[in-house]
């Protein structure tokens, strides 16, 4: 197993802090489920990369908060702060759960998956390649949402989470595009991703 | 015993119900914090108390399913899912307590929630409301408040709201939307007044 990263204290925003981690872990949730209906690895282990930047800001608040009290009174307010954080930190557990059943190919049972499957929107990951046509471009401009029916949700790059990307963001080589939207529409996304098929139709 | 296709659509409909419980208690227990409603609170600790009833049926539908050996695995990962599921709505309950125990929530924590726009509210419906007797079809909700159903709880049973289902003076609306649309949304439960309708 690899060696787990070392934490060091750094001064941060508590309140940006919770709400990266609140949204993370609601985007996990929907991630894993996803990973467990289509039996995807890749999105399983999206999930388990969510989990490390969530235990890391889960310390981080922890130590923040601790710094934040003067007093009695501070201790009891900030009590909610460790307790929610706690609490989201294990929400974010549990989707890494889900991401284990996938992985270790425990399996869901096909039949349930049928079920699931009615859902008409999906999650998906594109790897963005040197020779694909979106590097560098905006988000915006790309209008993914009208040409294809697909929402980019999140991006990962390197160790960096760029969640609700705004329109403005670009994107560049190595990106990894986290989509929600129709199956055929993701899967466009995923060749336009890997450069092969360079124009929308 | 061969599984039978009613004994699976149980298991699968027992399992989505758990999945979309658990998410509508983060939901609330957020929003439990956000207005610092115990009302809110108690509300995910009543689903809670739910969720462990649903959980056992739930595991109890698996194990009587008889699954051969070799499925076995496939039946593992149900388990596992409810198990998930649950271990999600232990940590909205975890939330919803920091409002029960009286731990004043602290200003981070609203700025943190607020950056949704959404709000989540619960009201009963009283028998002097319009509501009574219609079924969700047809009391057009979220064309009058904006605000759309999540759950109904009725006594000590929660259900989920289809167009078929009739409201009953009674029960317990919880419903999600913009917080404009709440106001609108309370009125017309309480009975109170008609909602104000928008001029065209």
């Amino acid at each position: 197993m690899a060696e787990s990263d070392k934490i060091e204290y750094r001064p941060i925003s508590v309140r940006e802090a919770l709400t990266e981690m609140k949204d993370l872990s609601e985007i996990m949730i929907d991630l894993a489920y996803s990973a467990a209906l289509f039996n995807s690895h890749e999105l399983a282990e999206e999930v388990l990369e969510l989990e490390k930047r969530v235990d890391y800001l889960a310390y981080i608040i922890d130590m923040n908060t601790m710094l934040a009290a003067r007093d009695a009174e501070d201790a009891k307010h900030l009590t909610a702060v460790i307790t929610v954080a706690a609490a989201t930190n294990k929400i974010s557990d549990a989707a890494a759960d889900i991401a284990s059943i996938v992985l270790k190919d425990i399996g869901i049972h096909p039949i349930v998956r049928k079920a699931f499957e009615q859902v008409e929107e999906r999650l998906a990951r594109a790897i963005v390649k040197p020779n694909s046509i979106l590097v560098k471009k905006k988000l915006g401009d790309l209008e993914l949402a009208a040409k294809i029916g697909v929402d980019v949700i999140a991006i990962r790059r390197h160790l960096e989470w760029i969640i609700d990307p705004s329109e403005g963001e670009r994107i560049l080589e190595g990106d990894v595009l986290i989509a929600r939207g129709a199956p055929h529409g993701v899967d466009e996304l995923k060749a336009l991703a890997a450069g092969e098929i360079k124009e929308m139709e | 015993m061969a599984l039978t296709e009613e004994h699976f659509k149980k298991i699968v409909d027992k399992l989505v119900f758990m999945k979309d419980t658990s998410e509508l208690m983060i939901d609330l227990a957020y929003s439990s914090l956000l207005l610092n409603s115990r009302a809110l609170a108690e509300e995910v600790e009543a689903l809670e108390n739910h969720m462990d009833d649903l959980h056992t049926d739930f595991e109890l539908l698996v194990l009587s399913s008889g699954f051969k050996p070799e499925e076995s695995k496939d039946f593992l990962g149900l388990i596992r899912l409810g198990v998930v599921t649950e271990e999600i709505a232990d940590a909205a309950m975890e939330i919803a307590d920091v409002v029960l125990r009286g731990l004043e929530p602290h200003p981070i924590l609203r700025l943190v929630i607020e950056e949704a726009e959404e709000t989540v509210t619960r009201v009963t419906v009283s028998k002097t409301s319009t509501l009574v007797g219609k079924k969700i079809r047809e009391a057009q909700i979220q064309e009058e408040t904006g605000m759309w159903v999540l759950v109904i709880r009725r006594g000590t049973w929660w259900l989920r709201p289809r167009p078929d289902t009739v409201i009953k003076a009674g029960d317990v609306l919880i419903a999600a939307g913009y917080a404009e649309g709440e106001a609108d949304f309370e009125a017309l439960a309480s009975g109170v007044k008609e909602p104000v309708k928008q001029e065209e």
